[in-house]
C-alpha cells in the first residue's frame, strides 16, 4: 500500500500535451475524417452536410431544390423505392446497419438527419 | 350498406398498406443482398439496375391477389439466393467487432505521446 502511494505520488499525466492534440484535431469539416470508431460524436452541421450531399448525387434529383426539411417522395418527385435507395446510400455513407423497419420510416432528410445525429454508432 | 362499403374500403386500404411496406422492404433486402453478391462496385450498378426493372417491370398491378402472389414470388426467389455470408457493419451483431474491444470508462484517456513529453 505504501509503496502503491509512493508510486502515485511520481505519476504525472501531461494534460497541456492533451490540450494541443485538442488543437491539432479542431479542423475544418471534410478536411480531417477520423477513421477511428473512437472518435467524437458528429456534430450536426457535418451531419447536415453530408446527409444532404448523399441526396444531392442521387440520379434523379434535382440538386438544386434539396434542402434539410425536403421529404423525398413529396419535395423530389421521387417513388418508395428510390426512397429505399437513398437510405441505402445513407447506411454506406454512415456505415450503419438501420433495421428494415426503421430504415422504412426514413422519407425526409430532416427525419434521416434526426436519426443518424442520434445514432451512437454513426461515423 | 355504406358502412360495410367504409369497412372494406379501410380492408382494401390497410391490405395496399401492407403490400406496399412488403415490397419496399423486400427490394431494400434483395438490393442489399445484390451488393454482397457483387464482387465489384461497377458490377453492382448492372446489378441493382437489373433488380429496379425487374420490381418496375410489375409496378401497375392492380389486382390485390396477383400482387400478394409477385411478392410471395419475389421473397421465395430472394430466400433461394440469399447470400451464405453477408457484409455485416461491424458493430453491428454478427459483427466482427461486435462485443469485442468495448469503450474505456469515462475518466481514463490514453497519451500516445510515446515519450515525447519528456523531452518538451
Amino acid at each position: 500500500m505504501a509503496l502503491r502511494a509512493a508510486l502515485l505520488r511520481h505519476v504525472r499525466i501531461p494534460v497541456q500535451t492533451l490540450a494541443v492534440t485538442g488543437a491539432k484535431l479542431k479542423q475544418p469539416i471534410g478536411f480531417l475524417r477520423l477513421m477511428s470508431s473512437h472518435d467524437d460524436h458528429l456534430n450536426k452541421e457535418e451531419v447536415i452536410e453530408r446527409v444532404l450531399s448523399v441526396v444531392k448525387s442521387f440520379p434523379k434529383v434535382d440538386p438544386s431544390r434539396v434542402t434539410p426539411d425536403v421529404h423525398f417522395q413529396k419535395d423530389l418527385g421521387l417513388d418508395s423505392l428510390d426512397n429505399v435507395e437513398i437510405v441505402m446510400a445513407l447506411e454506406e455513407e454512415f456505415k450503419l446497419e438501420i433495421p428494415d423497419k426503421e430504415a422504412d420510416k426514413l422519407d425526409s432528410c430532416n427525419l434521416a438527419i434526426e436519426y443518424i445525429y442520434n445514432h451512437p454508432m454513426a461515423g | 350498406m355504406s358502412s360495410s362499403k367504409g369497412v372494406s374500403t379501410a380492408a382494401y386500404v390497410a391490405r395496399r398498406a401492407a403490400q406496399k411496406e412488403k415490397v419496399r422492404i423486400l427490394y431494400r433486402r434483395a438490393l442489399k443482398d445484390t451488393l454482397n453478391w457483387a464482387v465489384h462496385r461497377h458490377l453492382f450498378y448492372q446489378d441493382a439496375s437489373d433488380l429496379r426493372d425487374r420490381f418496375d417491370a410489375n409496378k401497375h398491378v392492380a389486382d390485390l391477389d396477383t400482387i400478394d402472389r409477385l411478392i410471395a414470388d419475389g421473397e421465395a426467389a430472394h430466400n433461394k439466393w440469399r447470400h451464405p455470408d453477408p457484409y455485416i457493419v461491424p458493430w453491428a451483431p454478427g459483427g466482427s467487432k461486435f462485443t469485442r474491444n468495448p469503450t474505456p470508462p469515462t475518466g481514463i484517456e490514453i497519451v500516445y505521446d510515446f515519450g515525447k513529453e519528456d523531452n518538451d
